[in-house]
């Protein structure tokens, strides 16, 4: 069977281009909306820190992706090195291109060092138009790559794996019970999206967690291999505090960016294939992004035997046992949101207010500006 | 992995010789060119730029990376060592099991949390791209040369054509000088004055020296006609080799950017879906004894049916079109396969048998 019959590739470089440039301009968007939900109180100010600092990597990944796609279909490179993205239920680049990212960004000292400078190679560009008359399509690709590589080699970016990273948030002198807030993100690989993660712990041993290097690399390791969207965060959880006796979780929270639908690049089922089809006419009004964010918070703890003395806590986390759904679900509070232009949003509103119901929409104005319904 | 290694430095150093080999057979069939424009006998240079040696070598080195791409088969098989890893219990673990099956489960249950095979796949990746850029410079190569020799061909062409009519020209005026020649012949035996007689002889004379001429002409644009068509002919046969080769190339890069690309879809998968699999059932029963069950737990029983239902109906909703593109793709994935095992016929049967170095490729 084959297992790549959702991607799509993107081989015209006016497609891709209004691809990236589209991107660029949803995830501009999203950081005011994470503004307005920190207004609204829904998350912290320190998650909205950490939110924007990933947003960004993501919009540089973006930016990178565009850079090295820039002219491959004016060289005529093989389809195998041509962007592809997840057409259905993702909209964003398959997995493959940011791990092949990773891959790059190892080698990118080396690629630099044989690629000839900008300067000599605009010199080589002047050159081949005054002499041959033609454009130096093979000259532009080596320098989109240079430019590519430079920017792997500089910039902040979004990888498949982006490891966590610890913030000290305050400390019960009495009871020497530590908080930390761990963030983490990685580029899952079975939906093709971004995925965020946030944890609250607490820490009972006496050492502090990101100093005590018997845990904190193991901590490390543990939270990156399970983050794996087909797992629900109970489990993730439980797995955790299972694993680790003296560090509990308080509260996971899991933010899905994605997916991202439009009518010009993806195939989507439901209402929202008949809103942006009708919404589509005028290019870049025709798209909209959804994201979730799944929360477990932990409701109690209860003791349990290790060894023959000691007792660790454990969490037991609150899961609304009368919704089937939710219980099924693994998590305390899903919540789901939709960003989408005013032409979109508008024909949602006539037509298909009810599907959408318990969505948060956010709607982007002509002046870019932001409101929420 | 580290033989998969040595045999990727292997086969660079054969593209490199490889593309040493065509750039001199190039060169020479260039300058052999440029030789002839200056007039000078060039059957020596065309005779010695033999495709033989050239030919034997690239098919070594075809050979030598459908090998390398088979041999990727190879490495990958070691994932599925980590998958049955996370099915099974490791000997330590059976060993506790005999003592304790709750404590052998639960350190089976902590080792697949922290399993990932993200690292392999980054491998994976990363030995794809280094083959996939030695094909893909190869194939650049190869059209560059290619590019080259048609070029070259198409003004040899013309040349040949000018070379051609010109000689057919000098025919005709041999041909026409004919009846003139026997025409003072026949004038010559009839003719008795002495006065008379040298002159026609005079006259013969020059005709004779200047037909001698002609069919000198003749022969030495003959031989250059000749040269010519020897040239076109060898750069026709190394057209049609390097275009042969341009093929050969891309069946490879084909062949292993489609199963590159399936690979690491299919083990991501396989090994997330594994993980899945092994743990989720177990934290909801976990988080269950801590909860108050009673009477929730009936409620939620009866609420499993419906959701049962509604999974199905999104499998369903999902699969929707996958039929249709799946059948597509499975084609495409079909034929490549089909050019690759066409081309590699010796390879793969050999790979199979697992019967390296027992043969001649």
């Amino acid at each position: 069977m084959d297992l790549t019959y959702t991607h799509a590739v993107l081989d015209s470089a006016a497609e891709t281009r209004r691809y990236f440039a589209k991107f660029e301009r949803i995830i501009a968007h999203l950081e005011a909306v994470a503004e307005i939900s920190m207004d609204e109180k829904l998350i912290t100010t320190m998650e909205v820190k950490m939110l924007k600092g990933y947003l960004r990597a993501l919009s540089n990944t973006f930016t990178g992706l565009s850079y090295k796609y820039l002219m491959a279909d004016r060289v005529k490179l093989q389809s195998g090195d041509q962007f592809s993205i997840d057409k259905t239920e993702s909209g964003f680049p398959v997995f493959r291109e940011i791990m092949q990212m990773s891959v790059d960004m190892t080698q990118a000292n080396k690629h630099l060092k044989s690629l000839p400078s900008p300067a000599r190679l605009k010199k080589d560009m002047v050159n081949h138009i005054l002499t041959e008359k033609t454009a130096p399509s093979q000259l532009q690709f080596a320098m989109s790559q240079r430019i590519y590589y430079e920017y792997l080699d500089k910039k902040d970016l979004f990888l498949t794996q982006n490891d966590p990273e610890v913030i000290w948030v305050g400390m019960d002198v009495k009871d020497v019970r530590r908080s930390y807030l761990i963030h983490w993100a990685v580029y899952d690989s079975q939906t093709n999206l971004p995925v965020i993660y946030f944890m609250e712990l607490e820490d009972t041993a006496s050492r502090a967690l990101p100093n005590d290097e018997r845990r904190w690399p193991r901590v490390q390791a543990h939270l990156m291999a399970q983050s794996v969207s087909s797992l629900k965060l109970l489990t993730i959880a439980q797995g955790f505090d299972n694993d680790f006796d003296t560090l509990h979780p308080k509260m996971v929270r899991r933010f899905h960016l994605g997916p991202m639908h439009s009518h010009a690049f993806t195939q989507q089922h439901g209402p929202i294939r008949d809103v942006l089809a009708e919404a589509s006419g005028e290019a870049g009004l025709d798209w909209a992004l959804a994201w979730t964010v799944e929360s477990l918070v932990s409701e109690s703890i209860r003791k349990e035997k290790v060894g023959i003395f000691k007792t660790a806590e454990r969490e037991v986390y609150h899961l609304d046992k009368l919704d089937f759904q939710m219980a099924d679900s693994g998590a305390s509070d899903i919540s789901r949101a939709l960003i989408l232009p005013h032409r979109a949003y508008q024909v949602l509103n006539e037509k298909h207010k009810s599907e959408f119901a318990d969505v948060r929409k956010y709607v982007v104005g002509t002046n870019a500006k932001i409101l929420s319904y | 992995m580290s033989n998969l290694d040595v045999q990727i430095e292997q086969s660079r150093k054969e593209v490199e010789q490889a593309q040493s080999k065509i750039a001199e057979l190039s060169s020479r069939i260039d300058s052999a060119r440029s030789k002839m424009e200056q007039g000078s006998d060039i059957t020596f240079d065309i005779d010695n730029a033999t495709l033989d040696d050239v030919h034997a070598h690239s098919n070594k080195m075809s050979a030598n990376i459908a090998e390398l791409i088979l041999g990727l088969d190879d490495v990958t098989a070691g994932f599925s060592k980590d998958f049955d890893a996370m099915r099974s219990k490791t000997g330590w673990e059976k060993f506790v099991g005999v003592f304790s099956k709750k404590r052998s489960e639960m350190m089976r249950q902590e080792r697949v949390r922290v399993a990932s095979i993200e690292d392999k796949l980054q491998d994976l990746i990363g030995k794809s791209n280094v083959i996939s850029k030695m094909l893909t410079d190869q194939l650049n190569e190869l059209s560059v040369h290619k590019n080259q020799v048609e070029a070259n061909l198409t003004k040899t062409l013309t040349d040949r054509e000018v070379a051609v009519s010109k000689l057919e020209a000098i025919k005709a005026e041999l041909i026409a000088m004919d009846p003139k020649v026997i025409e003072l012949e026949g004038k010559l035996s009839i003719e008795t004055k002495p006065k008379a007689r040298a002159k026609l002889e005079a006259e013969l004379a020059a005709l004779n020296s200047k037909y001698n001429e002609l069919a000198q002409e003749e022969q030495v644009r003959l031989a250059e006609s000749q040269t010519l068509e020897r040239y076109i002919e060898k750069g026709k046969t190394w057209l049609d080799s390097l275009q042969n080769q341009s093929a050969t190339q891309m069946v490879l890069i084909n062949k292993l950017q489609t199963d590159t690309k399936q690979r690491v879809v299919l083990y991501d998968a396989l090994s997330k879906s594994l993980k899945t699999a092994q743990q989720q059932d177990v934290a909801h029963q976990i988080n269950e004894i801590g909860v108050a069950t009673d009477k929730e737990a009936q409620v939620a029983m009866a609420g499993i049916g419906a959701a049962t239902n509604n999974r199905m109906a999104d499998m369903m909703e999902a699969h929707e079109d996958h039929i249709v593109f799946a059948r597509k793709v499975v084609e495409e994935k079909i034929k490549a396969d089909e050019r690759f095992a066409r081309r590699f016929e010796k390879i793969v049967e050999m790979h199979d048998k697992n019967a390296y170095g027992q043969g001649d490729v």
